[in-house]
């Protein structure tokens, strides 16, 4: 845990986090994304920060605020400041860290790549200078045969050898063969997480590369949460832009969560460039995404021709 | 929010129920700045000066302002009884969660729910208990709107009575965000407490303080090395004091004790500790002078508010010159004279000491607790960790209450399960354990010279809480005699010498069971021992001594212990009465135990018979820290030695009873095999409180 949190962060917290210490979430609905950044900017308009709505002084900045969120609505967050003491122990005593926009420790990719879409807090568990370091996103399906599964492995355990960090979503199939493969060479890690980041913190395979600072768990969602169809497809997005290049190992057309992070980030967001596998059995899913802009993988075998391969386009373009 | 001094002022009137009653100096100002709640405020005022109201009242008026309710943690929560007789009147709706109440929990998590309760006052414990966290203090959690934290120098590594769970409370307060009213109370604060607790607090801080001197009070203090020197100052002291008062005693065993033997001189004593069931009750006994005195722990403690209290008598010296404060300071309030005596004993050293050594655990237990759990990928529940870590119940529970404080902690509890987490235990824990370990024994000693004085005692302690000791008044009262009459110390020895403990026999088989035997979960009544008793504690000052020496170096009990013995069985008079004796055999000394059940049985004209035998030698029971592993010690290792049983009722002699399994196996072998109820006794207990 960053001890303490910043005046910034509580306030962020309080105003956007469910703060879930129990089975269900009391009191009031902490404001969405949406309704945060329209606060945010408002502040930023008004020249203040989110801070002051923890001072003495609140009741000012709360009134020039009302127009933009509701003041009851406000006041009622504002005053789970037990509860987020509450939380933050629960989360403190689990080796949980969390950081808000306004904290240094947040990984500037995020903020620069999703600009306002960049989720307002993070929670995690190991070192969190990993989110600074880039590396090659892996993704895929759930369900995959063992050979998917060994080519997973066989890609993270590249980039495990050629020094670059494996980013990746930490569910069943592609995703942990991957980083099973990163870490079992000695690699670097950065599992973006949906749901239930408390109890994967507890996972006995992750503790050693959280203990020796080769991996990080983080998830944009309360560590108590549990699955949600809405966060899986939300935190694709932190995974492309956490990373510098992404390879997509398998996909469904038009369905599932592969599918549809990889065509928001060909379509709309473009944060990095998508590969996807281009050898082994053929793929109707990867086909279509080839029709979205993804590119042929072209299967690098040192970290020379890895490092090409995730060099931005445009770069690579002026070199060749 | 706004204070508005008349409300508060009318609410101070009801609650005291005196319509002429005015604030005390401090009180109505640090109401207003709770209630406007713009700063953190500490107060630091002795007991009685009415803390309580500050807390009530500016709950009420918050609550008349629609604010959310308030939380309030305290250590000792069962002893603000008189207070919130007080909070009723001013129309506060005050309940507490404790351990002692769980019958009323639904009712108050129903109450909760529904906005109905104004504060909610809980101990810091139950802040570690996830059902409550999860289930209770979630539903209120986000509308708290005052945090109330009592005894907040146990925030302090430096406050003198340490207290594991304010290591929690700790973070929770470093954690709130300035916009929650922060309410920290204590009496008792020296210069290094403070400015802990500003650091802990925040720069946003004001302080109230006040006067530490007591003019009131006579302290004095005598040396008498052994328990019945002090038993018979006690009985012929307490008679000549007017009013009533307080005897503390370092263990719940001595107040027991010692009650008992001032009530066989005809003296009103009472009891108390945390294991006593009516507390409500003996404190009123108290408050209204129906008792001498109250023989108690510290249990009675903190919140106890009895302004007429006479004196304040210790048996043993506390571990500290703040405890020995806050405990003497409870006499003479509103009195213009009372005594405060120390009277300290040989004793005291080992177990203030015991106390200090087991505050934490050690790296060995540390290391078998987390060794356990490396090696059990999916976590450990307590009782699995009984079955896998040979250490003490309570050793375990201590070593995984203190891992689980740090933050980040190295262990988890997830569900039932302990489990280790993303991170080590890190070096700080032991550098603390050492450093406040050294503190305590430096307090230790600071105590000891308190006990060594001859005059200047209020100095002493005023100088010692970093106060102003100058103009001073010499004590109001002539000191006690320090001498005590030889013949009522003969007649305590022989009281020490009476008592003997009962033990309930076990009911149930260890988790796991007895693989050796085939045995698990329930015993049947039929197969069960009756309840025993043992002679003495194997550390206590009747008994204990001679049963030792017997034990360790002469190879024989001393012919006192048949005759206790004896004595004993007569007065216990078990029904059936038993018509044989038999003994727990021993591999290592055949002889010791056997010698002395024939004696045993010679004397009380029954026969002896050798019914059963060691099949295999084991390791000391001493040696299995904890239940179960004492049991599967004894698994398999006992047998009858004949197939022929004498029939009836037996008495079934041992030295020393722990964990009673041996007792248990053995009473479940003779009644197998047909004989009548067996009727355990030993010389000597050892573990469970000591």
């Amino acid at each position: 845990m960053k001890d303490p949190l910043s005046p910034n962060t509580q306030a962020i917290l309080l105003l956007t986090a469910p703060l879930i210490i129990g089975r269900a979430s009391e009191g009031e609905r902490p404001l969405s994304a949406g309704d945060y950044n329209r606060l945010a900017t408002h502040l930023r308009a008004i020249g203040r920060k989110p801070a002051d709505f923890l001072e003495a002084s609140s009741e000012t900045v709360l009134h020039a605020c009302r127009e933009v969120v509701d003041l009851d609505r406000l006041r009622r967050l504002l005053e789970r400041g037990f509860l987020l003491s509450q939380a933050v122990e629960r989360w403190s005593s689990r080796a949980l860290w969390v950081v808000s926009r306004a904290d240094p420790e947040y990984p500037r990719r995020l903020k620069t790549r999703l600009n306002e879409m960049a989720p307002a807090v993070l929670y995690g568990c190991g070192d969190v200078r990993l989110l600074e370091t880039g590396g090659l996103a892996v993704v895929g399906s759930r369900d995959v045969d063992d050979s998917l599964v060994a080519y997973a492995e066989s890609v993270g355990e590249l980039t495990a050898q050629t020094q670059q960090t494996l980013v990746s979503g930490g569910a069943r199939g592609v995703d942990q063969a991957a980083m099973r493969g990163a870490l079992r060479c000695g690699g670097r890690g950065v599992d973006v997480l949906a749901d239930s980041l408390e109890k994967a913190a507890l996972n006995r395979e992750y503790r050693e590369a959280l203990l020796s600072h080769r991996l990080v768990l983080t998830s944009p969602y309360d560590p108590s949460a549990g699955f949600n169809v809405g966060h899986a497809m939300q935190r694709n997005k932190l995974i492309y832009a956490l990373s510098e290049a992404a390879l997509v190992v398998s996909a469904d057309v038009d369905k599932g969560g592969t599918w549809a992070g990889a065509t928001e980030q060909l379509d709309k967001l473009r944060c990095v460039r998508v590969y996807v596998r281009s050898t082994g059995a053929p793929s109707p899913g990867l086909d279509a995404l080839r029709a979205h802009g993804a590119e042929p993988w072209p299967n690098p075998t040192n970290g020379h021709e890895l490092a090409t391969a995730m060099r931005a386009r445009e770069s690579s373009t002026l070199s060749g | 929010m706004t204070f508005d001094p008349d409300r508060a002022l009318s609410l101070l009137r009801i609650g005291a129920g005196d319509a002429s009653a005015t604030f005390r100096e401090g009180q109505d100002e640090a109401i207003r700045r709770v209630v406007e709640g713009r700063r953190r405020l500490l107060v630091v005022q002795r007991t009685g000066w009415g803390k309580s109201f500050v807390y009530f009242i500016a709950t009420k008026l918050l609550r008349e302002a629609d604010a959310g309710p308030a939380l309030l943690v305290s250590p000792l929560l069962s002893l603000m009884r008189n207070q919130l007789a007080a909070a009723e009147r001013m129309g506060v709706r005050a309940a507490t969660i404790n351990s002692d109440n769980q019958d009323d929990w639904c009712e108050i998590e129903d109450r909760l729910r529904t906005d109905e309760i104004d504060i909610l006052l809980i101990s810091p414990e139950r802040l570690a208990n996830a059902h409550f966290v999860t289930s209770v203090l979630s539903r209120i959690a986000p509308r708290i709107s005052l945090l109330v934290v009592d005894e907040a120098h146990c925030i302090s590594d430096w406050g003198h009575d340490f207290r594991p769970q304010y290591r929690r409370l700790e973070r929770i307060v470093r954690t709130l965000p300035a916009n929650l009213r922060l309410l920290a109370t204590t009496a008792t604060a020296n210069d290094r407490v403070m400015d802990d607790l500003k650091a802990v607090l925040g720069p946003n801080l004001d302080i109230l303080r006040g006067e530490l001197h007591r003019p009131s009070l006579t302290l004095q203090t005598i040396r008498l090395p052994d328990q019945a020197e002090r038993l018979a100052w006690l009985a012929a002291t307490l008679p000549t004091l007017t009013g009533s008062g307080i005897v503390y005693t370092l263990t719940v065993r001595d107040a027991e004790e010692v009650a008992a033997w001032l009530r066989a001189r005809g003296i009103d004593a009472l009891a108390y500790s945390g294991q006593s069931e009516n507390r409500a009750d003996l404190e009123r006994a108290l408050l209204e002078n129906r008792v001498k005195a109250l023989v108690a722990t510290t249990a009675l403690g903190m919140g106890f508010d009895k302004p007429d209290l006479a004196f304040v008598v210790h048996y043993q010296s506390p571990g500290s010159v703040v405890a020995y404060y806050q405990q003497v300071g409870r006499a003479g309030r509103a009195l213009p004279a009372a005594y405060g005596v120390l009277l300290s004993g040989q004793e005291e050293t080992h177990i203030n000491d015991f106390f200090i050594d087991g505050a934490f655990p050690s790296r060995a237990e540390v290391e078998k607790v987390l060794e356990a759990l490396t090696k059990n990928p999916n976590g450990l529940s307590v009782p699995e960790l009984f079955g896998q870590v040979n250490l003490s119940k309570g050793r375990i529970e201590k070593t995984l209450a203190l891992l689980s404080l740090e933050a980040p902690a190295p262990i988890a509890k997830q569900g039932s399960k302990w489990q280790l987490t993303a991170a080590m235990l890190d070096d700080s824990f032991w550098q603390r354990a050492e450093r406040l370990t050294a503190l305590r024994r430096a307090e230790q000693a600071q105590m000891q010279s308190y006990a060594g004085l001859t005059a200047g005692h209020m100095e002493f302690l005023v100088r010692a809480l970093d106060g102003d000791p100058t103009g001073i008044a010499p004590p109001p009262l002539p000191p006690l005699p320090a001498s005590v009459d030889q013949g009522l110390v003969r007649e305590a020895v022989v009281f020490l010498r009476r008592t003997s403990l009962p033990f309930e026999p076990r009911k149930v088989w260890p988790p796991g069971g007895l693989p050796m035997y085939a045995l698990h979960g329930n015993i049947p009544a039929a197969q069960q021992a009756q309840p025993g008793k043992a002679l003495c504690r194997w550390s206590d000052a009747g008994w204990g001594a001679l049963v030792r020496e017997g034990k360790s170096s002469h190879g024989r009990f001393d012919v006192q212990l048949v005759s206790a013995c004896t004595a004993l069985v007569r007065a216990w008079n078990p029904e059936p009465a038993p018509t044989w004796v038999t003994c727990v055999p021993s591999l290592r000394h055949p002889h010791l135990v056997q010698d002395f059940a024939e004696r045993l049985a010679n004397a009380l004209g029954l026969p002896f018979h050798a019914a059963l035998t060691r099949s295999e030698a084991r390791p000391e029971q001493k040696t299995m820290a904890n239940s179960t592993q004492q049991a599967r010690n004894v698994d398999g290792s006992l047998a009858l030695a004949a197939e022929e049983l004498q029939p009836g009722p037996v008495l079934l002699v041992d030295d020393v009873v722990d964990s009673r399994w041996t007792l248990t196996i053995a009473a479940w072998l003779l009644r197998r095999q047909g004989s009548g109820r067996v009727w355990p006794l030993a010389l000597a207990q050892t573990g469970g409180g000591e």
